[in-house]
């Protein structure tokens, strides 16, 4: 990786209209309810505005007409969701499926796949999860065991995985599943699409340390699932996992999502900041700025076909130090007691205790750092 | 990047290297003072751009010469936040050239019979060195895009200029710490050439504003703006 050179970001027509359509369109529709899930707020839930959100048009927004979508252009999805995590909008219902289940669907998924998930996606309807983690397979995804074997009447699937996010108010999984006996590591892996309502599959809450239930045990019992859920190609699973991780890890959620802190901090300094927050506001909106701009040149890559995996990993490390950090950095400068009820002291208490799953999920810090030196070829 | 830049890159690294050697004379000689000068006025109508291209040329090759001061002379009294905004430049130049000298000193130097580079403690380190070096490069570069835009006027700039100057203070801490780490003690000699561009990234640090300076001048401006409003700002500058 010698110098990044930024790509240049340029979304075919007028992106400042298309934000000024959204910023109109979240003022009437936006829940005011809880400041606190503004903040984090690609895990906040709220189907009703996710339907309402597909219903204008910012869903799916990629995938085409003939499929329910909005036939755009990458980059103007880029525009909307940063529209859309700069205000905290609750996003979390649909965040997965639009952002990676639709485009992998549409990219690797069959004619009858396409037809039968993608409406529902645009809709803000069909919501998914992600299969991947197991209890033997954490940064080691290569270690996954739950099974799939084929039959005369389809797979039948058994095993289990865990911390799968919204598994609960998901309509369908997108599983890494091994479908090849006897083999081992990241050959013999398929990824299989799997609704949630088959028999077989319980699915267990796990209470999160904030108290929240987000992430759950999802279990495998003798699953008979159709030859048709099959995605892809068999036996392709890591490759076009890996794929997928790519798109996760460099959009703006990477920085974006605890901006509600930092509009709650520059509202509570006011106008003319005591010099210790002025410094704190100045520092925070520095490292924002120039993550945007990283993330943004990434975009642009992966719009332009480009493989940008290890950018895309350099968002990720900087954008989940940049927002665990920031809680850090405002509870040492900001006056504000731990039982506070104010916006500022309420977001940053929220954020504080979020916080440390940032450098875990979609990659640890250590596994990023780690692909970052394999671009660096040190390994 | 266009040919026209890449032959004015080509230019910078032959009179620099002749530089490292002879001082300014061979800058002085290429009219590196007429780079941002309209072709009007008999210059070589340069952007921010170019100027950003062989300030981090500079910042690599001749880290103790007064490129940006050159640079700058064309443009008269250039204020303060200009000579800012070409310090990133040439820190982003040297910080680039920290990262190559520790990615070369680990893929050589060996110890517990491999290559420093095959630990992952090293490996580790790097990565978030890289990080750094992208941040700042991105940072140089987004700052370049508005100066254009705003056809050099430097308060118009102000704004972005705070910030890459600013984020690039902050990297230096790491950058240099990071390098210096995995060199060990040869990285800590006069004759390694490491030194040669950490000692000007110390300097650069506090030129033309430290960390306190453009943090609190960068936080005063987004307090006026307003929660909401730093946003709204943020996105309607760049388009
Ligand atoms: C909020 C949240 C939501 C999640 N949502 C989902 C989801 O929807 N779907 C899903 O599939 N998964 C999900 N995950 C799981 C997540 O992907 C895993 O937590 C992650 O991959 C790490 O696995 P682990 O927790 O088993 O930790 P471990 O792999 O046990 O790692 C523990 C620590 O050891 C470090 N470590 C491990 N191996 C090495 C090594 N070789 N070298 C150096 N350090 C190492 C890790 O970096 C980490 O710091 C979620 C996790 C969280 C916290």
């Amino acid at each position: 990786m010698q110098g990044f050179a930024l790509y240049p970001f340029d979304p075919p027509g007028d992106s400042s209209a298309l934000r000024t359509d959204l910023r109109r369109w979240l003022a009437d529709h936006q829940p005011r309810g809880d400041i606190v899930r503004r903040a984090n707020c690609w895990a906040s839930f709220d189907a009703d505005f996710s339907r309402a959100l597909g219903a204008a048009g910012y869903i799916g927004m990629t995938l085409p007409a003939r499929y329910g979508g909005g036939d755009r252009h990458p980059l103007e999805r880029y525009v909307a969701i940063e529209e859309l995590l700069a205000a905290g909008a609750p996003v979390g219902a649909h965040w997965i499926a639009d952002r990676q289940t639709g485009p992998l669907i549409l990219r690797y998924g069959t004619e009858e796949q396409r037809q039968r998930y993608l409406p529902g996606i645009a809709r803000g309807e069909t919501y998914a999860c992600i299969g991947l983690s197991e209890p033997g397979a954490g940064s080691d995804l290569a270690a996954v065991r739950t099974s799939a074997r084929e039959t005369a009447e389809g797979w039948r699937v058994n095993g289990q995985k865990i911390w799968t996010t919204g598994a609960h108010l998901s309509h369908i999984m997108l599983a890494l599943i091994r479908t090849e006996e006897g083999s081992e590591r990241n050959a013999g892996l398929s990824q299989l699409l799997i609704d949630l309502d088959t028999p077989g599959i319980t699915i267990r809450p796990i209470i999160d340390m904030a108290g929240n239930h987000d992430f759950n045990e999802v279990f495998f019992d003798d699953v008979l699932v159709p030859h048709g859920a099959l995605v892809g190609e068999r036996g392709q699973g890591w490759k076009q996992v890996t794929a997928e991780l790519g798109l996760e890890r460099s959009g703006p959620e990477r920085y974006l999502s605890s901006h509600a802190l930092l509009v709650a901090l520059i509202d509570a300094a006011g106008p003319d900041p005591a010099p210790a927050l002025a410094t704190l506001i100045g520092e925070l909106t520095a490292e924002m700025w120039t993550l945007r701009q990283l993330s943004m040149s990434t975009a642009a890559k992966l719009a332009a076909g480009e493989d940008p995996m290890v950018e895309a990993s350099v968002v990720k490390e900087l954008g989940n130090g940049f927002e665990q950090d920031m809680p850090r950095r405002v509870q040492a400068v900001a006056d504000c007691g731990w039982d506070d009820t104010d916006d500022l002291a309420r977001l940053l208490r929220a954020l504080l205790i979020a916080s440390p799953s940032f450098s875990l999920r979609g990659g640890t810090r250590e596994v990023i750092r780690g692909i970052i030196a394999r671009g660096l070829g040190l390994r | 990047m266009s040919a026209a830049r890449e032959m004015l890159c080509d230019t910078a690294r032959a009179v620099f290297a002749e530089a490292a050697e002879a001082g300014m004379a061979p800058v002085e000689a290429a009219g590196f003072d007429l780079l941002l000068v309209p072709e009007a006025d008999g210059g070589f109508g340069g952007d921010w751009g170019d100027a950003n291209a062989v300030l981090r040329i500079a910042g690599v090759a001749v880290p103790d010469l007064p490129v940006a001061e050159r640079i700058l002379s064309g443009l008269g009294d250039a204020p303060k936040t200009l000579h800012a905004a070409a310090t990133v430049g040439l820190m982003a130049g040297a910080m680039g050239q920290a990262l190559a000298l520790s990615i070369e000193h680990v893929n050589t130097r060996q110890q517990f019979g491999r290559p420093l580079g095959k630990f992952q403690a090293v490996q580790q380190s790097l990565a978030v060195l890289a990080c750094e070096v992208a941040a700042v490069d991105a940072a140089a570069a987004a700052m370049a895009a508005r100066l254009d835009a705003a056809g050099l006027d430097a308060e118009a700039a102000d704004f972005e200029i705070a910030a890459a100057k600013l984020r690039a203070n902050r990297a230096v801490g790491i950058v240099t710490a990071v390098a210096h780490q995995v060199h060990g003690a040869i990285g800590f000699t006069r004759e390694y050439d490491l030194h040669r561009v950490t000692i000007p990234l110390m300097r650069w640090r506090g030129l033309h504003g430290n960390d306190a300076y453009w943090a609190e001048r960068l936080g005063r401006q987004v307090a006026g703006f307003g929660g909401r409003g730093l946003w709204e700002t943020l996105t309607a500058r760049a388009e």
